[in-house]
């Protein structure tokens, strides 16, 4: 099962946790890794530690913000949620993202291209 | 990259906040754990597994709170903040290293920076003027003997008249006058005569009034006198109506019409200003280079150097030399303006002496430095356990060379600071000294102040040390070797002493001996003459300076056509010392009349303060018929006049003394003292041979031929002071022979009791004639005291410092030697051999090293002893000083192995066994 795993490429984190927050709305660092976990199907090797400090780096950014809050079962937790400036970053990750991956298909498959 | 800026930011924050982001994230960590375990809980997990698995799938904690802590802080910083803590905490642990090691570096840096300081004042001095750089002097230069010539006049009118490459074109000359408040005592003052162009040139306008114009040079014009911020407050109590009052200069009364504002002090150091009158001196009048020179300021657009070219070709007035003089070679020069005061200066150029100086000061920090390497080195052995967890723990090899460079640079930095600091400290003192002692100010462009470049050179100081001093020993110790015994925690390292390091040892050993004598003798040829006292009443003479108002007193006697304005024609200077002859016979005669003194005599300096000379006694046929080389000695000179020798109760010990006849016609007799006759004693005694002066020496440096012609020596007298520590030449001087004259007073009890009385006499013999410096003649010998005592502390603090790093380096030595070898003493001594033998094998070594300096420094000690002229320098020899060093150095040597010996024999050879 773990053979068949994939690890995060890199420089993607950061467009699977603005990606997860414009879906999903507010949520803290366990949620936003079960979300990934969640919808990779267990394909993705997500090392959850990581995904602090992707948000320690997209706070700096001011792509998102965080706020204390209780969790659904009433534990203290960091809450983030998606600033404007993320919203347009994540626009733009998700343009560049399509654009490489539809160069990469095409170059992987060249007779799909026609 | 507004993001990435705000990435940058919010880092910087962290970093300097560290603490609540810390919490918070490790609260975060602990929510998600707790998070995780209960949906594996729920999903059916055990609370253990449940808990494992949770940790797993977040990641080590630790690693986690270290990666946090980077994203959010400045991780490059934060290693060095802690490698700072770290070389602070080592550097006053290890506080003896730091003192020791911290005081030579200062030392060493201090020196650094002191040179930069004057190498920068002499060759680029900053003009704090409007455009500074752009003001420039034109004078006449001897480009044969390299250096300023007198400017004629009329050369002066010339470039004024031609030169298209500079505006505000001016001169000035600087004289000395006699200053007079209402009815108070004259007082010598140096007056700036200056054209109007120097208030244009400077663009600083008056705080009250108005500048110089071009009107108040013209002839017949009303005399009007412009004052300086320092006279206006200290003379007139900042009077704000000044303007309009009279003050009596030179014997005629200039009306004030400005005062300049604080600060300004152009032309040199000046605070009078009347207007430069060249019509009245006449085309033909020569302007020393010392005191007058023209200046100017570079037209708007116009390069130095294009106008440099146009002073060059516009030359000079063809001269005509005076009769027997050499042939000169004379051009004109422009420089920038304050290189003109300085005849070594050439404008753009660093002449490579200063240049091998500043090297020379990288090779001062290196003996200091070469000791603390080795102490670091030393130290380091003691912390091998500590490198070797940090090494172990995935620090790289660079990471702790880098934290053991910092550790000396952080003690190479504070010791630039304190270097800096008191460098700062020296100036202020300093200049105060400076305006209180020097009679012509100091330059208002002289900066006492370091620069940021001199701050920079001590940085710059401070790193090279730090290179000298740490980065050898840090390689040294995490070195291949060391490293493949990091990998052996906790066992013994076994780093070797190579030969680098103990040939250092043998060098400083022979370092600090061979100076040792030196500074010994010069320390006491510093304080001695203070520790011992005059030998003779000092406190009960009364010395002052007989000088007068050249101009005043020409236009009070109408000597005008005997005696120019400038100029030393032979006419003249015998006029003007009949005169001055004459008055100095006056002030005498009343001086004599007043009650309770017992005798005055005129001489060119008071006893021990005469100036320098370069004497030649006359070969002589020696028996075997060869004549005897020409010897020449620095010795001191003083123009006496008959009463000299009795009013200082100078005994003459052989020969006799002056007779009226000598004081006739030109100088035939010369008496000297005992210590010019012991300097000569190996050549017999000097009574009757003859001896000439062939250099004089001015206290600015400069030289002059005196005597040229022999004269015979006719009797010794006992030194004055007894503890003289050159000989003296006293000459006969006939009235008016002198000038200016130093007059001493006799007077048996306290003598400043007439400082007052030798001022008014003056001013009631002539207007003109003024008594200055007037001082008790044991207060000359206490300011002179106190300058010596200030040297003589200097040489002390860097003898001390030597000392105390050698003695260090020698200790480290021990330390190292004895650590190493702890295994082997614990071996010999568990097989019985006595203490002392185990201790003399163990040091042999060292004490091999020890004796090697001895050796060496004695020998280096002996080359300096015959071949450094310390007594011309101001130091006195010390009888057997060589072997008392030699013992000391034998003493400091055993005294700083002692510590370790100790520790060597108290190896336990039970504990040592085992642990091998």
């Amino acid at each position: 099962m773990a053979k068949d795993r994939s690890p995060i490429l890199q420089g993607t984190l950061d467009l699977m946790v603005l990606k997860t927050l414009e879906q999903m709305g507010p949520l803290h660092g366990y949620g936003i890794a079960r979300r990934i976990e969640q919808v990779g199907q267990d394909a993705l090797t997500v090392n959850q530690g990581t995904i602090y400090l992707c948000l320690v780096r997209l706070v700096q950014k001011k792509w998102i913000s965080a706020e204390w809050g209780k969790s659904e079962n009433g534990r203290k937790a960091k809450f983030y949620d998606l600033t404007r400036a993320g919203r347009r970053q994540l626009q733009a990750e998700v343009e560049n993202w399509d654009r490489i991956s539809g160069v990469i298909a095409r170059v992987l498959d060249p007779a799909a291209e026609v | 990259m507004l993001a990435w800026m705000r990435m940058w930011l919010a880092r910087i924050w962290g970093f300097l906040r560290p603490g609540s982001a810390e919490r918070e994230f490790a609260q975060e960590l602990e929510t998600h754990l707790a998070l995780a375990e209960e949906e594996k809980i729920r999903q059916g997990l055990d609370p253990k597994e449940a808990r494992r698995q949770a940790r797993v799938e977040l990641g080590g904690m630790t690693q986690l709170m270290a990666a946090g802590r980077d994203a959010r802080g400045l991780p490059g910083l934060d290693g060095f903040w802690l490698d700072l803590k770290l070389s602070l905490r080592m550097l006053r642990k290890s506080w003896g290293l730091t003192v020791v090691g911290g005081l030579a570096m200062t030392l060493a840096i201090g020196i650094g920076v002191v040179v930069f300081w004057f190498l920068e004042q002499a060759f680029s001095p900053t003009l704090p003027l409007a455009d500074g750089e752009r003001v420039v002097a034109i004078q006449t230069w001897d480009d044969s003997r390299l250096r300023p010539h007198l400017t004629v006049l009329e050369d002066v009118e010339r470039w004024q008249g031609s030169l298209r490459s500079v505006v505000d074109f001016g001169v000035f000359r600087r004289v000395d006058r006699n200053l007079r408040l209402g009815d108070g005592p004259a007082e010598r003052v140096r007056v700036a005569e200056m054209t109007a162009a120097g208030f244009q040139l400077a663009r600083i306008s008056p705080s009250l009034g108005r500048p110089l114009v071009q009107a108040d040079e013209r002839e017949g014009a009303d005399p009007v006198l412009v004052i300086g911020d320092r006279i206006w407050r200290t003379r007139f109590a900042a009077d704000p109506h000044v303007l309009g009052r009279t003050l009596e200069l030179g014997g005629v009364d200039h009306r004030v019409v400005g005062v300049m504002p604080a600060g300004f002090a152009f032309p040199v150091s000046d605070q009078l200003w009347v207007p430069f009158r060249g019509a009245a001196l006449g085309r033909e009048t020569e302007l020393d280079p010392g005191e007058a020179t023209a200046f100017a300021r570079l037209r708007e657009g116009v390069a130095l150097e294009s106008a440099r070219a146009e002073v060059r070709a516009l030359g000079l007035l063809p001269r005509r030399p005076a009769p027997g003089s050499e042939e000169l070679d004379l051009q004109a020069r422009m420089v920038p303006y304050a290189l003109a005061f300085d005849a070594h200066a050439e404008p753009g150029k660093i002449p490579w002496e200063a240049r091998l100086m500043l090297g020379l000061i990288m090779l001062l920090l290196v003996p200091p430095c070469a000791n603390i390497a080795i102490l670091i080195y030393a130290r380091t052995l003691s912390r091998q356990s500590e490198l070797a967890a940090r090494f172990v723990l995935g620090a790289s090899r660079w990471r702790l060379v880098g934290q053991l460079y910092l550790e000396v640079l952080v003690l190479a930095a504070s010791a630039a600071v304190t270097a800096v600091m008191s460098v700062s400290a020296g100036g202020v003192f300093l200049r105060s000294m400076l305006e209180r002692e020097s009679r012509d100010g100091i330059p208002f462009w002289v900066d006492f102040s370091l620069s940021p470049q001199a701050m920079g050179f001590a940085g710059f100081l401070a790193l090279v040390a730090a290179l000298i001093a740490g980065l050898a020993p840090a390689l040294k110790a995490t070195g291949r070797q060391a490293q493949s015994g990091f990998h052996a925690l906790g066992k013994r390292i076994d780093l070797p002493l190579g030969r680098t390091w103990t040939a250092l040892v043998v060098i400083q050993v022979a370092l600090c001996l061979g100076v040792l004598p030196t500074a010994i003798e010069m320390g006491w040829g510093t304080v001695r003459k203070g520790v011992l006292g005059p030998g003779f009443a000092a406190e009960s003479y009364l010395t002052a300076e007989l000088a007068v108002d050249r101009e005043q007193l020409e236009q009070s006697q109408g000597l005008q056509t005997a005696l120019p304005a400038t100029g030393e024609s032979e006419q003249g200077m015998a006029a003007f010392d009949l005169r001055f002859g004459q008055l100095q016979t006056e002030w005498v005669r009343r001086m004599l009349g007043e009650s309770g003194v017992l005798g005055v005599t005129t001489s060119l300096s008071p006893p021990g303060e005469e100036p320098w000379v370069d004497a030649e006694l006359e070969p002589i046929e020696l028996a075997d018929g060869q004549r005897s080389p020409a010897s020449h000695r620095l010795v001191r000179l003083n123009r006496v006049d008959p009463h000299f020798f009795d009013v200082f109760q100078i005994p003459v010990l052989a020969g006799r003394s002056f007779q009226p006849g000598d004081f006739e016609g030109s100088a035939t007799a010369v008496v000297v003292n005992q210590a010019f006759a012991d300097e000569w004693a190996d050549e017999g005694s000097p009574l009757g041979r003859r001896v000439r002066t062939t250099r004089f020496l001015h206290q600015d440096g400069s030289t002059r031929n005196d005597h040229p012609s022999w004269i015979e020596i006719v009797g010794i007298v006992a030194d004055r002071p007894a503890h003289a520590t050159h000989g003296t030449m006293y000459q006969p001087a006939a009235v008016g022979q002198i000038y200016p004259l130093s007059v001493s007073v006799h007077t048996g009890l306290d003598p400043s009791r007439w400082s007052d009385r030798a001022r008014e006499l003056a001013a009631a013999v002539h207007p003109a004639l003024r008594a200055e410096r007037v001082l008790p003649l044991d207060e000359i010998y206490r300011e002179n005291e106190v300058a010596n005592n200030l040297g003589a502390f200097s040489l002390a603090l860097v003898t001390l410092s030597v000392l105390l790093l050698s003695a260090a380096g020698i200790y480290a030595l021990m330390s190292f030697t004895v650590r190493r070898r702890r295994r082997e003493i614990g071996i010999r001594s568990a097989l019985g051999a006595q203490p002392f033998r185990v201790l003399t094998g163990i040091f042999g070594r060292a004490v091999g090293q020890i004796g090697a300096g001895v050796v060496v420094g004695t020998l280096f000690a002996l080359l300096l002893a015959a071949y450094f002229p310390i007594e011309e320098i101001g130091g006195w020899k010390v009888p057997g000083v060589i072997p008392l060093a030699a013992l000391f150095m034998l003493a400091v040597g055993g005294l700083a192995a002692a510590g370790p010996a100790r520790s060597g024999l108290k190896v336990d050879p039970i504990e040592e066994l085992r642990e091998g």
